[in-house]
């Protein structure tokens, strides 16, 4: 792993730039404090992003923006603020793969070899510092300029809670910060991760920020997934009605900003708690791929005790959809990956399946219920359907099936796990018609439910089409 | 690698330690250090007094020492506050325009011809419908749970077609609609089918009928969007509070933005609009983007900004920027809004940093009479008499920051001798010849700015 000192930038800019933000000549009123942070911002904009060879802000003009958009109340500094540290931390990012060729001692091939490379003192908005340190901190009355991993849970713990207050602005700010902050984590993931999978380099993943937080003591790691699959199913189904009432909140006499803001925030807030959605759902996934680099590596012998062990995520979630089936829906409605969504459907309703033959582990029976194809036969058999139908009810069973179907439909063509012959698109099809036509004759009371009938329409169109 | 990166307690050392040489320290004193001095005499001004009042009261007793202190420490609260009065005096000026003008009743249409269209008759003829159940009159309701969940657009994909029936009512609900699950999963539909295309760039999808850019024009003015002239707000005195009810535009704004970004982003694929029309579509994000209600939309405004801008080849956009930057200096008033149009570009790449350059330099050009050329601009600059009391620093500030834009995203201006000259001639003039004191509106202001923007140009030179 290269790492790379980021040159000391121009000393001169930022004490010029950070002027700016001086208050402590004049006690200036809240207005002219606001504009200027905005001449700030756009300070550091013109002074980072502008030139080609332009260096990146020191690492108190970090601080400084990224406190601007932690704490500021008024949307046009957020909006700002937060437009900016993503546009900086695109152009300067503090981990990234550079293709150097290898030297030219080593391999005459001159093979492309792609290096890690960790900016070293670059800032984050993450410190992780020992508690006794960040205490002490506190102490003395300093302002937290970043946030620690307690925060960061608390963050997303309150994203559950944005559709009761949603229209003032401070769970808009922390929509934004949250989206921010998992940018960061993505940054900071992916080119690590790559370099895991590419070199088997355990050590730069180990380090990785996201991995730094699953492994803190001061939160518990459980929590923190269902805090992710609860805000997740809160965020998806609110952002389905979230068509706020446009009328200010008192009437008449709020103030001319106040009715701006008040649109401004009602116009944004779909967007916003889309993102926001989408956000969570981003960092699900990276913990399971962190979850599954991390199990490789212990197949490899790369980790040591040290690094200890976790639950797959995949299976505390799997475990609360099992005892919530409230978030069952949404969480599957919400999920948008397609291989993963089936896989955790296949890996939900295989527990369900009547064991037909006993098989010992290592048999190569190719497990024939473990693909959808498989569980869609168990369904298609008049007998295994009941025996499912007493297990679980009706629309979970169709729900989920219609689910899992468009999550197949979804794949990249003809797809890895699904690759044999009778599971090509025109048998899940048919089995897709005759699973709930069994389905319907098993539970007379239950119709076919909306989201069921438009997953048999497709099947049928598909059908018509390929035949 | 051998130091722990989540060390930030190095990471504080780094950053205390003087980062830079104290030679170089040296030059970056300005406006603080006059500050520093100002403050210095006027704590001089004040032990004077005290001093004065002390010697005066040299005999009285001991008890008279605690009235003393109060009575100082009371003037010294007095003579703060008159500080930040001084310092408040003015108004920060704000930008912000009402682009929205009365909303329109939002059009409904019968959608009858869907339950025609052959995709339905497909479902309602196909065997599985003993299962499903379909009724012809069912059509509307059937199809908008194919959209919002998704499976539409599967199956448009997955026949390579969209029919014209589908596609006007998508596009109906997209921008027209008042069920945000239907306008967003409208958007989906439109943004994805906009953008299939398969390995040879060429559309993998028909679609019968593509709305024309007049539909997207009616669509703003259904909205309430006043094209021509934008009424200047930061003057709230005509706000009437009643109006303001229906001045703001609904949530479909948000799928036109959207929409307008992914047919700019499909040129190659779709033949959606001219460029003609496309510079008008840039305007306008300029013109939502000067309006505080779409203050939440920027980050989706400033992505249709950009896809609009590639939308042009080189060629064209030499030409069409010229074209924009008019029309957005003849239609901003020259107030902080004219600001609020530069900065609202943000200038990520070179065609941006034109747009951004070029707009500020036609505002520019508009705040003087029969100028012309670039060499003029600046030397009406140098003209302005900064110590004549009448002079409207406010405007001067304007000026200023519209020339630093115009330098700034400008490389080719560096180069030009002439002009960086007389630029700084500019500057240095409103970093010295407005005192301290000045108590004019806006004084603080373009001192601090210029001396600023003076700092920045020096350490770059240097």
């Amino acid at each position: 792993m290269g790492t790379k000192r980021r040159r000391g930038g121009d000393g001169g800019m930022e004490e010029n730039t950070m002027a700016i933000l001086d208050t402590s000549c004049f006690s200036k009123s809240a207005e002219h404090l606001a504009d200027d942070r905005l001449s700030f911002l756009e300070a550091v904009r013109s002074g980072s992003l502008v030139t080609d060879n332009a260096s990146a802000p020191t690492n108190k003009m970090y601080k400084a923006t990224f406190q601007i958009l932690k704490d500021e109340k008024s949307l046009d500094l957020i909006m700002s603020s937060y437009q900016l540290l993503l546009e900086l931390d695109k152009r300067f990012p503090r981990v990234y793969m550079s293709e150097t060729e290898k030297s030219e001692s080593s391999s005459p091939s001159s093979n492309l070899h792609h290096e890690l490379v960790v900016v070293e003192e670059a800032w984050s908005p993450f410190s992780f510092g020992v508690d006794v340190i960040s205490s002490e901190k506190q102490n003395h009355g300093k302002i937290n300029e970043s946030v620690d991993v307690t925060e960061f849970n608390l963050l997303i713990e309150d994203l559950s809670k944005v559709p009761d207050e949603a229209n003032t602005s401070e769970p808009f700010r922390n929509m934004l910060l949250f989206q921010y902050l998992v940018n960061v984590l993505e940054g900071d993931f992916r080119p690590r991760n790559l370099a895991f999978l590419e070199s088997a380099d355990w050590i730069a993943l180990k380090e990785s920020l996201l991995n730094t937080i699953l492994v803190s003591r001061k939160i518990t790691y459980k929590g923190l997934v269902k805090d992710c699959l609860s805000s997740m199913c809160v965020l998806s189904q609110f952002s389905t009605d979230c068509s706020l009432d446009m009328k200010p909140a008192e009437n008449g006499s709020a103030e001319l900003a106040e009715k701006w803001r008040h649109t401004a925030l009602a116009l944004a807030l779909p967007e916003v708690v889309k993102c926001t959605h989408a956000a969570v759902q981003k960092l699900l996934l990276m913990i399971i791929e962190l979850d599954s680099s991390k199990a490789t590596a212990d197949l490899d012998g790369l980790t040591t005790r040290a690094d200890g062990t976790r639950t797959p995520a995949t299976e505390i979630i799997l475990d609360e959809l099992t005892y919530d089936k409230n978030i069952l829906f949404p969480f599957f409605q919400a999920l948008d990956k397609p291989k993963l969504k089936l896989d955790m459907i296949v890996e939900y309703l295989k527990k369900y399946m009547p064991k037909t033959s006993v098989r010992t582990r290592r048999s190569n029976g190719s497990t024939n219920d473990s693909t959808f194809g498989g569980i869609l036969n168990s369904f298609s058999n008049g007998n295994s359907a009941k025996g499912i139908m007493k297990k679980i009810s009706s629309e979970v069973a169709q729900l989920l099936l219609a689910q899992a179907f468009q999550a197949y439909i979804a794949l990249p063509c003809e797809h890895s796990t699904e690759s044999k012959e009778e599971n090509s698109l025109q048998n899940i099809c048919n089995d897709m018609i005759s699973a709930f036509t069994c389905l319907k004759k098993a539970d007379k009371h239950t119709g076919i439910l909306p989201f069921a009938k438009e997953a048999l329409v497709t099947a049928a169109f598909l059908l018509s089409r390929n035949s | 690698m051998e130091d722990d990166p989540f060390d930030f307690d190095l990471d504080d050392l780094l950053a205390d330690a003087p980062a830079i040489a104290p030679k170089r320290r040296k030059k970056v004193l300005g406006l603080d250090e006059l500050l520093v001095d100002h403050f210095k005499e006027q704590n001089r001004a004040l032990e004077r007094k005290s001093k004065l009042a002390k010697t005066r009261k040299i005999y009285d007793s001991d008890d008279e020492e605690d009235g003393r202190v109060a009575k100082l420490s009371k003037y010294v609260d007095e003579c703060h506050a008159k500080m930040t009065q001084l310092g408040d005096e003015d108004d920060v000026s704000h930008w912000g325009l009402h682009v929205f003008g009365k909303q329109k009743p939002l059009p409904s249409i019968e959608f009858s011809e869907l339950s025609s269209c052959s995709l339905f008759r497909s479902f309602v003829n196909h065997e599985v419908n003993s299962l499903v159940e379909l009724s012809t009159d069912s059509g509307e309701s059937f199809f908008e749970g194919l959209l919002t969940n998704g499976w539409l657009l599967k199956l448009v994909s997955k026949c390579g077609v969209v029919e014209s029936s589908i596609a006007k009512w998508t596009f109906h609900l997209m921008l027209y609609s008042s069920n945000e699950a239907l306008i967003s999963a409208a958007i989906d539909f439109w943004c994805t089918i906009l953008l299939l295309k398969n390995e040879h760039e060429s559309p993998s999808i028909r679609i019968d009928w593509l709305p024309s850019y007049s539909e997207l024009k009616d669509a703003l003015e259904t909205y309430g969007f006043i094209l021509h002239s934008p009424t200047n707000d930061s003057s709230d005195a005509e706000f009437v509070l009643g109006e303001s009810e229906c001045n703001k535009p609904p949530q479909n704004i948000r799928a036109w933005i959207k929409y307008v970004a992914a047919c700019s982003q499909s040129r190659n694929i779709h033949c959606t609009f001219t460029a003609s029309e496309a510079e008008e579509l840039v305007v306008v994000i300029i013109c939502l983007l000067l309006d505080r209600q779409l203050l939440g939309l920027s980050i989706d405004l400033n992505e249709c900004m950009i896809a609009l801008v590639n939308f042009f080849t080189d060629d064209e956009w030499s030409i069409s920027c010229v074209k924009v930057a008019k029309s957005i200096a003849s239609r901003v008033p020259k107030d902080m809004n004219s600001l609020r149009a530069v900065e609202s570009i943000h200038a990520v790449h070179g065609p941006t940093k034109l747009l951004r350059s070029a707009i500020a330099f036609h505002i520019l050009v508009g705040c003087f009479d029969k100028v012309e050329d670039e060499e003029e601009v600046i030397r009406q600059l140098t003209l302005i008499n900064l110590k004549d009391k009448n002079c409207d620093l406010f405007k001067v500030y304007i000026y200023m920051v519209l020339t630093e834009n115009w330098f700034l995203y400008n490389p080719l201006l560096e180069d030009n001798q002439l002009l960086s000259e007389m630029w700084g001639l500019f500057l240095r003039n409103c970093s010295c010849q407005i005192n301290i004191t000045d108590s004019r509106s806006y004084a603080p202001k373009v001192r601090s700015k210029a001396s600023y923007i003076l700092q920045g140009t020096t350490s770059r030179l240097l």
